[in-house]
């Protein structure tokens, strides 16, 4: 597997106010798409539901179609039988796309990492770009909000921000 | 000469993939469908796509090693797996279980049942369209997880069950919490019947769709609600009793017609006993230990065999644990239930609609990731 | 009961079969039989007749052999039987799809895992692992596995 990932080509013409506006537009109604693997989903989809409402951050229109998504969340271990799929899915996502893994599988293997294992990929960096990692087996629905608000953080803020939001910003001084 | 194109095109079969990736298949299941116009002529499900290993697994590493995967076969009921794995090595080793954990384990076990098919419930109208109940269910759950989060640590994938007993003991306050959602679930379930059960379009969506009956349910060897819901009851709380469950009072509800609309109601009056026994458990639990006091650090049980049943939320499951007289075990086999149940699709779904296809898929309540192990 | 009758039915089919009858409940069957493969379909046919239900089909790897292990039930309490079929490493058993549909998926499963070809099963396509997969995972000789043994060495 090639270790480098090709990041999706830059816009040729860039607007500088209106770029930031976009972004924030962007940030604030990322519409994932439903792809749970395996017990990552769940929760997953217990954060889109009642008590932890993704749709407070905008987050909460899940689509089936990658045609129509921003984000990929990848939610559980990837076994080889399944990447020709996402990698299909991940090509017939439009541009500007963001992938968030979730849980340790999508890290990098989780618990069912050993050496000699024959069945998973360990970790979505092996055949996708990944923006954000959220760890944890399974991650809280609270954890994903962090990963989603971070990502939020990543895309009106640029590439190189890559601290986990706090409620008070730390200044460089 | 159009009209002899019209003709031929007509009866050719048309050929739909459906998965791995849809918002309705539960997770990732694949389903090559051969349609002539709506009708499925052919349906082959395709599975493997969350197959992860974990036989090859449980033959290199021990018995306790082994716990974290026990969970996350069927995450839906985390709890019941981990509790049924941890009475098969003890009843390969010989370990004596405190009563006070036995109560412990079983209550746990049904809150997991109950948390398990709310979620089915809610994915299940979901499925057919109806946004609502998802929300109301999920909410239901999250009462479910706060309490055995207080206990054990964990939201989905529990190892709360462990040889001897359990990892911790539970307080007043479990038990509050716990009454305190038995209580909440009596107004529920008339809400639940008023919002669904009675609802024209849900009944007419379900009924007659799907119908699995005995014979072929005898041929593909389904276990569980979608047993029960043709007639047979069978549980194997009932037949092979394990834990407490001789001694707690409860009933087996059966369908008749074995179709959606059966399992269905099979499911919502389990989720009821299920209550029940939680409450006749949270009466009769005794004081005394939370676990056995001399589990020995490495288990090597003797040579030999166990087949090992128990009831998941899905139906019978089982573990086959093969031992050489090490810490690991020689051959660890899972008998799942949603093999049998996702099986019998291969004779259902011919010669029903595609949007049919949808109800049915929903109703037989499959984990993939159960089957692919 | 079911099990008792099927005792008697395996007794007047295979009289020389070793049959040991389970009486402390410690292996979770009453009763397991060892029979040659080429009549497996024979005693399938009989169990399909009495109404059991076949509950699990897998495979063990030893040194000296694989060894299939079926599991029959029935809807009453303590009708768990096991019929185990020697089969060595090269042999091709007879496939039961035809008395049991669910077979299919499960003799697809143990050829995945094993290698083990059924002859009369329709379709030999893997199940768990990918389409080109050209490697058994489960024997022993492959990955990591912490020991290989014969068959006596367990089961006397």
């Amino acid at each position: 597997m090639e270790k480098k990932v090709r990041e999706p080509d830059a816009p040729i013409v860039q607007f500088a106010l209106l770029d930031h506006i976009l972004n924030v537009a962007r940030a604030n109604s990322l519409w994932p798409m439903t792809f749970g693997l395996a017990c990552c989903a769940i929760e997953m989809m217990a954060a889109g539901a009642s008590r932890f409402d993704l749709d407070r951050i905008g987050a909460g229109v899940f689509r089936p179609s990658p045609r129509q998504s921003d984000v990929m969340i990848i939610a559980g271990t990837i076994a080889k039988k399944m990447v020709p799929a996402i990698k299909m899915l991940w090509d017939q996502m439009p541009n500007p796309k963001w992938c968030i893994a979730m849980g340790n599988c999508a890290i990098s293997g989780g618990p069912f990492e050993y050496e000699e294992q024959y069945a998973i990929v360990p970790g979505a960096h092996l055949i996708l770009p990944v923006d954000i990692v959220i760890p944890g087996c399974p991650p809280r629905p609270e954890a994903l909000f962090q990963g989603l608000l971070a990502l939020e953080d990543k895309i009106t803020h640029g590439e190189d921000r890559n601290i986990l939001r706090r409620f008070k910003r730390v200044s460089e001084g | 000469m159009a009209e002899q194109d019209i003709t031929q095109a007509s009866q050719r079969v048309f050929s739909l993939n459906l998965g791995p990736q849809h918002p309705s298949t539960h997770g990732v299941l694949r389903v090559l469908l051969d349609l002539d116009g709506e009708y499925i002529v052919k349906a082959d499900p395709v599975i493997g796509y969350g197959h992860r290993g974990h036989e090859k697994m449980g033959e290199n590493r021990q018995y306790k090693q082994f716990l974290p995967n026990t969970s996350r076969m069927d995450y839906l009921s985390g709890m019941l797996f981990n509790h049924g794995f941890v009475l098969a090595v003890e009843k390969l080793v010989g370990i004596e279980v405190p009563e006070r954990a036995k109560y412990i384990r079983v209550i746990a076990s049904e809150l997991n049942r109950i948390s398990s098919h709310l979620l089915w419930f809610g994915t299940y109208l979901l499925d057919l369209g109806g946004f609502t109940p998802f929300l109301y269910t999920f909410d239901d759950r999250e009462q479910i997880l706060d309490i055995l989060d207080s206990v054990s640590g964990s939201r989905l994938t529990y190892s709360y069950c462990r040889f001897g007993g359990v990892t911790s003991d539970i307080d007043s306050k479990f038990i509050d919490m716990t009454r305190a959602f038995l209580k909440r679930m009596e107004s529920r379930w008339t809400d639940y019947d008023k919002l669904v059960s009675k609802n024209i379009i849900f009944i007419h969506r379900t009924r007659g769709v799907g119908v699995i009956d005995r014979e072929l349910a005898r041929q593909y060897g389904v276990t569980g609600p979608n047993l029960r819901a043709c007639g047979v009851g069978f549980d194997v709380r009932r037949s092979e009793p394990y834990e407490v469950y001789d001694r707690l009072d409860f009933e087996v509800p059966t369908g008749s017609k074995g179709d959606a609309l059966d399992r269905y109601l099979v499911r919502f009056s389990e989720m009821q006993q299920s209550c029940r026994i939680i409450d006749q458990a949270l009466e009769h639990l005794p004081g005394g230990e939370f676990i056995a006091k001399k589990v020995p650090q490495k288990l090597a049980p003797p040579k030999g065999e166990l087949y090992f049943a128990f009831e998941s939320a899905r139906g019978l499951c089982a573990y086959y644990l093969v031992s050489d007289g090490g810490p690991d075990p020689y051959r660890c086999h899972i008998r799942v239930p949603s093999f049998g149940n996702l099986n019998v699709l291969n004779d259902v779904l011919p010669g029903t609609l595609v949007a049919d296809s949808i109800s049915i898929l929903g109703s037989i309540d499959v984990v993939i990731p159960e089957i692919d192990r | 009961m079911k099990a008792k009758e099927m005792e008697r039915v395996m007794l007047l089919m295979f009289p020389d079969a070793p049959l040991e009858r389970d009486e402390t409940g410690l292996t979770g069957a009453q009763w397991s039989i060892i029979v040659p493969a080429s009549s497996i379909r024979d005693a399938a046919k009989a169990f399909d007749g009495a109404g059991f239900f076949l509950e699990s089909l897998t495979a063990l790897d030893f040194e000296d052999t694989f060894e299939l292990v079926y599991h029959f039930n029935y809807y009453e309490p303590g009708s768990r039987v096991v019929v185990r079929a020697p089969c060595g490493h090269d042999q091709v058993p007879p496939s039961i799809c035809d008395v049991y549909r669910g077979a299919i998926w499960l003799e697809r499963e143990v050829h995945d895992f094993f290698g083990i070809k059924f002859s009369g099963n329709p379709d030999m396509r893997p199940l768990l692992l990918p389409e080109d997969a050209d490697y058994h995972p489960l024997r022993k000789t492959f990955g990591k596995v912490s020991a290989y043994h014969k068959r006596k060495m367990i089961y006397g």
